[in-house]
């Protein structure tokens, strides 16, 4: 037993315990409030110097908590993601009627169980922090309770989110139940036997299906659109960037510590998916005029080119995940952040509402279209080299393997891309040369806002531009899998 | 009659099928997440009758994590369904059409 590895994940749960009584406590003035989520940035911040800085490795909780490379590269992604959230939500908070501070402590304590999720290595532990992100989340969607379409929008996710943890929970069963193992590395061993065993397999689908739901990927994307429109725009960050990683976590962890000899032979299944998912968010996608729900859309098709480092197999397929996924974090938030602070006024977040942007703020027009870019793949930015690397990675296993299906893949992943350039170039446009802009008038940002988008671009140009330092961690983290 | 592991795994899969079958075929949304639950139980039946019948008692305890797991749900999903009701005057999927393409 250690539980001193498990630091990081009580610090962050007392940290959100303390901005929820701070507020009961005090009483505080709406102005003060925001002074509570600088706190949390700047706690968030120093956990992430001081405690990733160096770091143990070990397993606690009798091997159900396992802090490797993996669990740490995923623990400073989320450590990022929820501060830049946090800013975000400060920008964000006078369109929240009541309870700011519970939104600040509910980033909180979603953050903690990301971290948990990090380091599951084990159902039990694997199905308690999927539900304390899902659960946060439902609250966190539907924060917005005198709009409707935020309340649609919760009690949607809240269905399909508990129907897919009634899959994941039953999965679990059955897995458990032929096996009786629910540790990760102790069910590697047993594994290969059960590999004929129809129940197991069912019970390993069904997990999968729970875990699908998560990442957003076909058939079990049908909540994404509907929820990233209605959700308050730091939900609908933290979800795509957040929630999403958290399943692609777990996802490696049960496909490549879990199962590797299951995976195995389900790379046929892998490749489908992950192209079927890309096809379906970039088609669906092109007709969007409300851009929260275009974004939405586009998270569905990059949930599907993260699943080609999936599907791909091996650890380059893992490291390029990983480094595409550390890209898409700062792309993401930028785009979510300009969304935030544009369209203030606004009921809906249609296209049209950005134009003329340029002359109205310089900086959100180019982080805008810094965002864009990146998400279409266009070099120097981020997503350039990662979906080029994991194209790499396909191809190369197409190659070992001589499965023509990799092939296939890369090129529906390539079909994919070019889709995307033209709703991507459709937002530009909407930007720099929309022919009526009726609303000219400059848009004041605040320190905060300026800091936030700063750092954003500079994280989209420095894993683009200087792709070394995040990739050796990415190979580093895709080494902890035994795959 | 000898009752065995397979006789409480089958109503284990019939209650899950139920439920799935109340969560595509009706439209209350209180009755979908009735169903919901009756869905986490049937795991739950399975869970504890693998861990009888196998003597491990692994089965037994995350049984428990899954039971307060779900009063949680259900605290936070039927805050949200009578917030709707508030809102909407409506507890019918058929009224949740606010967005579409």
């Amino acid at each position: 037993m250690n539980a001193s590895l498990m630091s990081l994940e009580i610090w962050v749960i007392a940290l959100g315990v303390v901005l929820m009584l701070a507020d009961f406590g005090f009483g505080l003035a709406p102005e003060r409030r925001r002074f509570l989520a600088y706190l949390a940035i700047a706690t968030l911040g120093t956990l992430l110097i001081t405690n990733l800085g160096n770091y143990t490795t070990g397993t606690a909780f009798n091997g159900s908590f396992v802090e490797d490379t993996l669990a740490v590269f995923f623990k400073r992604f989320f450590l990022v993601a929820a501060m830049l959230v946090l800013f975000m939500s400060v920008e964000f908070s006078d369109r929240i009627a009541g309870g700011i501070t519970e939104y600040y402590s509910l980033i909180v304590f979603a953050l903690s169980g990301m971290l948990f999720a990090a380091s599951a290595n084990d159902f039990a532990m694997l199905f308690v922090s999927i539900e304390l992100i899902t659960i946060t989340f439902y609250v966190l969607t539907s924060f917005q309770r005198g709009r409707l379409i935020s309340l649609e929008a919760g009690v949607k996710y809240l269905i399909l989110g508990a129907l897919s943890s009634a899959f994941l929970v039953f999965g679990i069963a059955l897995v458990w139940g032929t096996t009786g193992q629910l540790n990760f590395n102790k069910l590697a061993l047993v594994a290969a036997q059960f590999e004929t065993n129809k129940i197991f397999l069912l019970g390993v689908l069904f997990v999968l299906v729970g875990l699908g739901f998560k990442i957003a990927a076909f058939p079990f994307q049908i909540w994404a659109p509907d929820v990233y429109q209605g959700a308050p725009t730091p939900t609908t960050a933290f979800l795509a960037v957040g929630s999403k990683a958290a399943g692609f976590v777990l996802l490696l962890r049960v496909l490549f510590t879990a199962l590797p000899d299951i995976a195995k032979h389900w790379a046929d299944l892998l490749i489908v998916i992950s192209g079927i998912t890309i096809l379906y968010g970039n088609l669906c996608a092109l007709p969007q005029r409300n851009l929260k729900r275009l974004l939405g859309y586009s998270s569905i098709a990059h949930a599907g080119y993260l699943l080609l480092g999936v599907a791909a197999l091996s650890v380059s397929g893992q490291a390029a995940l990983l480094y595409y996924l550390a890209g898409y974090l700062f792309t993401v938030v930028a785009a979510f952040l300009v969304i935030c602070v544009v369209m203030r006024h606004l009921d809906n977040e249609d296209i049209s509402a950005l134009a003329g942007l340029h002359q109205r703020s310089p900086l959100l027009a180019v982080t805008m279209t810094l965002a864009m870019v990146s998400l279409a793949g266009i070099p120097p930015m981020a997503g350039f080299f990662g979906k080029f690397l994991l194209l790499k990675a396909v191809i190369q296993q197409g190659a070992i393997n001589h499965n023509h299906g990799y092939y296939c893949l890369a090129f529906t992943a390539l079909v994919g891309v070019v889709i995307s350039l033209y709703y991507y170039f459709g937002v530009i446009r909407a930007i720099y040369w929309s022919p009526n802009t009726p609303d000219l008038s400059p848009i004041p940002l605040s320190g905060p806002v300026k800091f936030s988008v700063c750092v954003c671009i500079a994280g989209m140009f420095w894993i683009g531009l200087f792709p070394s330092v995040v990739f050796n961690l990415a190979t580093e983290a895709a080494k902890a899998l035994s795959l | 009659m000898h009752v065995g592991l397979e006789h409480y795994l089958t109503v284990s899969f019939l209650l899950f099928g139920l439920g799935l079958l109340g969560v595509i075929m009706r439209r209350n949304l209180l009755v979908i997440y009735m169903s919901l639950e009756l869905m986490l139980n049937a795991a739950n039946l399975a869970l504890v009758s693998f861990s009888r019948f196998n003597n491990n008692l692994n089965g037994q305890i995350l049984v428990f994590f899954i039971i307060t797991v779900a009063a949680a749900e259900v605290a936070v999903g039927l805050a949200l369904i009578v917030a709707l009701y508030r809102k909407r005057q409506s507890a019918h999927v058929e009224d949740l059409t606010s967005m579409k393409l």
